[in-house]
């Protein structure tokens, strides 16, 4: 451990505060929940007995950890897949893959998805105290990147203040947050690079493994220096201790056998320093391991909670500002405009609502890259305002033909222009019956916000899924996140109640 | 005032108009009568151009209407429409607005009249229809009575020449035709030419000083109401008046 005082109690939110009374029950409550789902079988009894090891990691985490042969399809590959592979031989199974999102490994093997999650989990102090480590298996340093014609970052600190990409719950997000950098939070190990080449990140904190693939060979990026040493060790649940005794022998085994290091050698990551993992003693696992923490709920937190909710509310204010006027634009042109500009709009709406936003945003923030240089949060709400007007066009469609034909025809007799017959008497009589619908569709827009976090912008529920980790707990973070949206969705949907009974009249 | 020649309509393969020529002076009352489908209301609707035709023109003072997609004629339409206002057998009034707002809403938004100016216009039509007491009811708290004359007053409004009218009584009970008939009868003094389709001969006979009657797309008589009714010269109009099937009753609407 480079960082010895890496303690959790100062972050995120670098600020010390009292802990929530609620949080210890929350806690007793999480760890009760626990130790039942333990003592439904011993670890390695229960490996045993299957037949299986089924370890966790993300196939998008990619190269050289684990990711998807891209010559078979469905099988993976990767110096991670190698390992498990030769440790579920050591202890006489079979080695299963499941898929998880890094970022929520720990939380999934706390509630028992899979055995073990083994996928570049470095030790860190949060995490020691709350899942039980084997002896680590690689030792990694923490490079960080940055653009070629940026000459102002010379070292971490230069950075103080500016947006740094990194894995979430990261040893290099915990680093940068401890030396004042605004961390931002990515998903996969490619985006970050990509973003850190449109000038969207300033600097790229992330292991040297992953540097050196996905980062070091982009031409227009260079490498800062590394910052900080740290370990790839495999989690176990609490409570399996067997089990992590079984892996732990049959670690040193591989290790001692020559066959760990061949296998980092099969994937270009060998180095002297490896040498240093056959060596390993329980000792200094030991030593690793006491530096433990626990993060707790506090005032700091609530401040960052209200925060990601006010990016919440901007993102979806934003995007519905863009989605009804485009959407009314659409309604009116399927009905009203000439037949190819009716097609052109029709197959807007299928594209852009018989597609997954999620997909849309991908597209718009990472493959668009290149054309359109947007920052994150303009993607989000340009991303999800483009989606959204597509369901605001049918909402308004229906509401136009729910206005009857004779209120066009009295508009146009009176000498009215189809644009001002339109504006002044059919939009708002078709406003009216759509309301219930835009009403409906904000408050899924609220919600549907948070698939935002995949282009890095970190609104509520990222923050949630942040803090969730941090604190060892999601029952009060969870409780917390549904407070805010729905402080958020009900005045909204009283407002239009209201709206709708004041329309109700005319 | 407004002059028809020639006018020809076709609808799904049918003959709907068939060469109408008619014109209409300043300060006549005209009468449009006829069976069910002789064409009526469809010559109506394509005087102020809310029906396209496919032969004949319709002119409107210097204005020419021309067959074809009427919305393709933009300005001269909207002129017209601006000089011949049309109150609908169901009205229409704007649901959104009050009985006020529906008066005022054309003549601030078309003419570009001030607020306060169209307001004050809107009162005195409100007055002149008799419901200056209902400014600020909506349309669904109307009856259907104060509903149409609102729909006069807001076709006032603009200040038409000419305003047509879709069978204004067909919607009313029987005892508030008088009503109508009296309003319509002040609009005719103040010069206002008035052009209505209807089924009801006594309201025709009180209102009109001219009835043509059409069928089948043709205008097969015309003449002042009190000759066309006592002695129609046509045997499809006595056929249509009940003459000649059921001899000894009164004629209808009377």
């Amino acid at each position: 451990m480079s960082e010895p005082d890496t303690s959790m109690r100062e972050l995120p939110s670098r600020a010390r505060r009292p802990a929530f009374l609620p949080t210890c029950g929350v806690a007793l409550l999480a760890l009760t929940l626990l130790s039942c789902a333990a003592k439904e079988a011993p670890g390695l009894e229960r490996v045993r007995r299957e037949g299986v090891l089924r370890w966790g990691a993300d196939a998008q985490g990619g190269e050289p950890y684990a990711m998807e042969d891209p010559d078979v399809p469905g099988r993976m590959r990767g110096f991670e897949v190698e390992l498990a592979e030769a440790l579920a031989r050591e202890l006489g199974v079979r080695a299963q893959f499941v898929q998880n999102d890094w970022s929520s490994l720990i939380p999934s093997l706390e509630r028992g998805s899979f055995d073990v999650a083994l996928n570049g989990i470095e030790i860190t102090p949060a995490r020691a105290g709350r899942v039980l480590f084997t002896r680590p298996y690689f030792v990694f340093n923490l490079r960080l990147l940055a653009r070629k014609d940026d000459a102002s970052v010379t070292q971490l600190e230069s950075l103080k203040g500016r947006r740094v990409g990194t894995l979430a719950n990261s040893q290099a997000w915990e680093l940068l947050l401890r030396t004042g950098a605004q961390a931002v939070p990515y998903e996969g190990v490619e985006e970050p690079y990509i973003d850190l080449e449109q000038g969207r990140v300033e600097g790229v904190l992330m292991d040297d493994l992953i540097a050196q693939r996905y980062g070091q060979p982009r031409p227009g990026l260079r490498v800062v220096g590394d910052f900080g040493e740290g370990y790839y060790a495999i989690a176990v649940r609490p409570g399996e201790d067997d089990l992590r005794a079984a892996l732990d022998e049959a670690l040193v085994r591989i290790a001692r056998s020559g066959e760990l290091r061949a296998i980092f050698r099969r994937w270009g990551i060998d180095s002297a320093a490896q040498q240093r993992m056959v060596d390993w003693t329980d000792a200094q696992t030991r030593e690793v391991l006491s530096d433990t923490s626990t993060a707790h709920l506090g005032w700091g937190q609530l401040v960052l909670f209200l925060q990601a909710s006010l990016v919440t509310l901007l993102v979806s204010v934003g995007a519905m500002a863009l989605a009804i006027p485009l959407g009314v634009g659409l309604a009116l042109v399927r009905l009203y405009g000439p037949a190819w500009a009716g097609r052109l709009a029709t197959t807007y709406v299928e594209l852009f609502r018989g597609t997954p936003v999620l997909l849309q945003l991908y597209v718009l923030y990472y493959g668009l890259a290149g054309v359109l240089r947007l920052d994150a949060l303009s993607a989000a709400v340009l991303g999800l305002g483009l989606n959204y007007a597509a369901y605001e066009a049918e909402v308004y469609r229906a509401g136009v033909l729910a206005v009857p034909r004779g209120q066009l025809e009295a508009a146009l007799s009176l000498g009215m222009p189809m644009r001002l017959a339109l504006r002044r008497v059919i939009m708002p009589q078709a406003f009216r019956v759509a309301l219930p619908g835009v009403t409906n569709d904000f408050i899924a827009l609220l919600k549907d916000s948070s698939l935002v976090s995949v282009i890095s912008v970190v609104e509520l529920t990222k923050r949630m899924t942040i803090t969730a980790v941090d604190v060892r707990s999601w029952l009060l973070p969870g409780a917390l996140c549904a407070l805010l949206y729905l402080a958020m969705s009900y005045p909204l949907s009283r407002l239009a109640r209201r709206l709708e009974a004041r329309l109700e009249r005319g | 005032m407004i002059e028809v020649k020639d006018l020809c309509k076709r609808y799904e393969g049918r003959t709907v108009l068939d060469g109408i020529s008619a014109a209409f002076g300043p300060g006549e009352v005209v009468a449009l009568v006829g069976p069910s489908g002789g064409g009526k209301s469809t010559l109506l609707r394509c005087l102020n151009g809310l029906e396209p035709f496919d032969g004949g023109t319709v002119r409107v003072g210097d204005d020419v209407l021309e067959p074809g997609d009427t919305r393709a004629q933009g300005e001269r339409l909207w002129r017209i429409r601006r000089r011949v206002g049309f109150v609908f057998q169901q009205w229409h009034l704007f649901a959104h607005r009050t009985a006020l707002g529906n008066v005022t809403e054309a003549p601030i938004h078309v003419k570009g009249l001030r607020r306060e100016d169209a307001i004050e216009q809107g009162r005195a039509l409100l007055a002149k229809v008799g419901l200056s007491h209902r400014e600020a009811a909506y349309p669904s708290e109307l009856s259907g009575g104060e509903q149409q004359r609102v729909a006069i007053a807001r076709a006032l409004a603009m200040e038409p020449e000419v305003l047509l009218l879709d069978e204004p009584t067909s919607a009313l009970d029987p005892e508030r035709v008088g009503e109508l008939v009296d309003l319509l009868a002040r609009l005719r003094g103040d010069g206002l030419t008035l052009v209505t389709v209807t089924h009801e001969m006594r309201f025709a006979r009180e209102l009109a000083s001219r009835m043509l009657v059409l069928h089948g797309g043709r205008i097969i008589e015309e003449g002042p109401p009190s000759r066309v009714l006592a002695s129609p010269q046509h045997a499809r109009t006595r056929a249509f008046l009940g003459l000649d099937r059921v001899a000894g009753l009164p004629p209808l609407g009377s």
